[in-house]
């Protein structure tokens, strides 16, 4: 036991050096930054917003509606002139967002019951969040203005009906079934609200396995490289000790890496998403009336299912690591290990892998990685079966694949087998 | 050690019998014997693919013969490859240490497979400053030692801790004449403390000046074994290499 701490310790200090802690530190400050001023650029877009405003009418109701807008939070800034010209070229020298023009007869216009256009105008001078915003929020206040407007003559021309009811006659009651639960709520409120909450794991699946699976391979090339591997396998320490040692240390650091690097990336996705994530109360009470969330098991399953994704990961990257005969060769020995975790990580986001062809379907799951990837769909849907067949599924690919790794590092293979590009064999 | 003290019953350390290795359809060794005694200096000598490397990495249980038998201290190396591993200490030709770790670090590092205790190790690290002769040098880094202060470096963690048996392929390879001497220097002294020695090289007068008993190896097969001076006085030449080319003819 001496001997394989001995042999860990030394793995983890190698994996641990100067560049690693720079590295994350700087990723860390980076996104802890720009998640800051993103959350600081949505409070500006939250809070009172400038908008130019022309009312060439100067009736009642566009008073009535600039005044929705100043309730709206906007503050107003009239513009003086005689056309949307000269209000477009004078917001144009200002550094106003949104530009509205209110043509002249605008109030007659609705009094007869005749549809009459006001202008808007937006600047586009970034393609920020903010900026996007600040129009949302104008057509809000103008499609309740035109709703108060239409109620308003409604209310006059049928006084015994109330206006919400000739408005929309067809009332509907929408309701969301989660297997044996029941909620009433949209399923695309709630969808959306599920896949804001939970956009972040297939990001932190990707990155734990990815780090962890690079280290391995690189610290076993790097032993070759460095021609350390001969000398360390003839101390008097089983060889397999030396294949679990360099997982056990790529694991641990993978892990921890993928803990800071997370930290800084809910840093930055917080302040990106942040007014995304809360779908209101509403949404949220919906959410977890059908349990859509993840309980304490639904947590111990993804952890599960994430740690043998992880084992899968280090066994198939020892493997490809005594393949390579130095460090440029493993990063080369990756992409089929990168392909083989990217591939379920892009149909996280855009594909059901249970409505995909039988073929297309088995393909995917037999990719051991595959499985973390499905894992928190799964669990939210209380399909826990499916969870645990993909444990155990990766259960017994991990214990394949120590198998060989066992073999190999106990026969000459270990130093003998190469992979060259060039002559696409394996030399054994 | 000399013929005499073969002849006087100094215990055999290392029994080498029908030698065989093959990468696939490549013939490495063809079947070689030898015997190394308690505290001698064996030479392996020959050119380049004579099967030299394949020898030392086979006894020191790096690769598996394809053939024959070795016994070390008794041991069977197919059967007991660990038992063989705590008793000796090999030395690659190319052999590196870990740049990252600082180069007493890397001694205590691998003096610990091989000591029982934490004061066993230090005392095996103790020894490896005296051998390396690096002064304040072990305090830095690997990655930023010269080839010469990596090799001494090595080879003292080949000797440290004390082997049976220490496996050095090319001693003093790519070293200047300085440091060359210093690392021969070194292996005669360790020997004459009890240390058997297997080295291979290439140098004819470095094998002259360390061996007690040379083999002359070619294409996988041993051409003929004794002495420096019995080889030289047998093929009436003047150096090794004259004994190597009359041998190959």
């Amino acid at each position: 036991m001496k001997k394989f701490t001995n042999l860990l310790v030394k793995e983890i200090k190698e994996l641990v050096n100067k560049q690693l802690i720079v590295s994350l530190v700087m990723m860390m400050t980076i996104f802890y930054f720009i998640g800051n001023l993103a959350k600081t650029e949505m409070k500006k877009a939250a809070a009172t917003q400038n908008i130019s405003v022309m009312d060439l009418d100067q009736s009642d109701l566009s008073r009535g509606l600039v005044g929705s807008l100043q309730s709206a939070n906007f503050k107003i800034d009239g513009v003086q002139g005689q056309s949307p010209e000269a209000a477009v070229e004078s917001a144009k020298k200002s550094d106003t967002y949104l530009l509205l023009v209110i043509p002249q007869g605008f109030g007659d216009s609705i009094a007869r019951l005749e549809p009459k256009s006001i202008s808007t105008y937006t600047f586009l001078r970034s393609f920020s969040i903010g900026g996007m915003r600040k129009s949302e929020i104008l057509r809000a206040v103008i499609s309740a203005t035109n709703s108060y407007l239409s109620n308003d003559v409604l209310k006059k021309k049928v006084p015994d009906v109330p206006p919400d009811i000739l408005k929309t006659p067809i009332k509907s009651k929408d309701y969301v079934i989660v297997k044996d639960k029941m909620a009433e709520g949209s399923a695309s409120a709630i969808s959306g609200m599920v896949y804001s909450q939970s956009i972040l794991i297939p990001i932190i699946l990707f990155m734990i396995i990815m780090y962890s699976s690079q280290m391995v391979i690189s610290a076993i090339a790097m032993e070759k490289q460095n021609k350390t591997l001969e000398t360390l396998l003839t101390v008097p320490i089983p060889r397999t000790a030396i294949a679990t040692t360099k997982m056990l240390a790529a694991g641990i650091v993978g892990l921890l890496s993928a803990a800071i690097y997370m930290i800084g990336m809910r840093s930055y996705m917080g302040g990106m998403m942040g007014d995304l994530r809360s779908g209101g109360p509403q949404v949220n009470a919906v959410v977890k009336q059908l349990g859509l969330t993840l309980s304490g098991n639904g947590y111990l399953l993804l952890g599960l299912s994430l740690f043998f994704a992880i084992l899968c990961g280090l066994a198939l990257a020892t493997i490809l690591g005594v393949l390579a005969e130095d460090f440029r060769s493993a990063q080369t020995l990756m992409l089929p290990l990168m392909l083989m975790i990217l591939v379920p990580y892009l149909l996280s986001f855009f594909a059901d892998v249970n409505t995909m062809p039988l073929p297309v379907k088995l393909l995917i799951m037999a990719i051991p990685f595959s499985h973390p990837f499905l894992a928190s769909p799964n669990i939210m849907l209380g399909h826990h079966a499916a969870v645990l067949y993909g444990i155990l599924y990766m259960a017994v690919v991990f214990a394949v694949l120590v198998f060989i790794t066992g073999r190999i590092f106990s026969t000459d293979r270990v130093l003998t087998m190469k992979l060259r590009w060039g002559k696409k064999k394996v030399v054994l | 050690m000399n013929d005499d003290d073969k002849e006087a019953g100094m215990p055999t350390v290392l029994k080498v019998e029908g030698l065989k290795k093959s990468y696939g359809k490549k013939e490495a060794l063809l079947g070689i014997d030898f015997e190394v005694q308690a505290g001698e200096i064996f030479a392996l000598i020959g050119p380049n693919g004579a099967g030299k490397t394949t020898t030392l990495r086979i006894v020191s249980t790096l690769l598996t013969p394809s053939g024959g038998k070795v016994t070390f201290l008794g041991h069977d190396l197919k059967k007991e490859p660990d038992k063989i591993r705590e008793n000796i200490s090999y030395l690659p030709e190319e052999a590196g240490a870990y740049r990252n770790l600082k180069g007493r670090d890397y001694l205590r590092f691998m003096a610990r497979f091989y000591a029982d205790t934490p004061e066993e190790a230090e005392a095996s690290v103790k020894r490896a400053e005296a051998i390396a002769e690096l002064g304040s040098a072990l305090n830095d880094k690997v990655g930023t030692y010269s080839k010469g202060m990596v090799r001494k470096l090595l080879l003292a963690r080949a000797l440290m801790t004390k082997p049976k048996m220490a496996i050095l392929d090319e001693p003093t390879s790519g070293l200047d004449v300085i440091n060359s001497l210093e690392v021969r220097e070194i292996i005669k002294r360790f020997a004459k403390e009890g240390i058997s020695v297997l080295l291979s090289s290439h140098n004819m007068l470095e094998i002259e000046f360390l061996s007690d008993r040379v083999a002359l190896i070619d294409k996988g097969l041993i051409l003929d074994a004794g002495t420096s001076q019995g080889l030289k006085d047998k093929y009436q030449a003047p150096n090794l290499e004259v004994v190597f080319r009359s041998a190959l003819k």
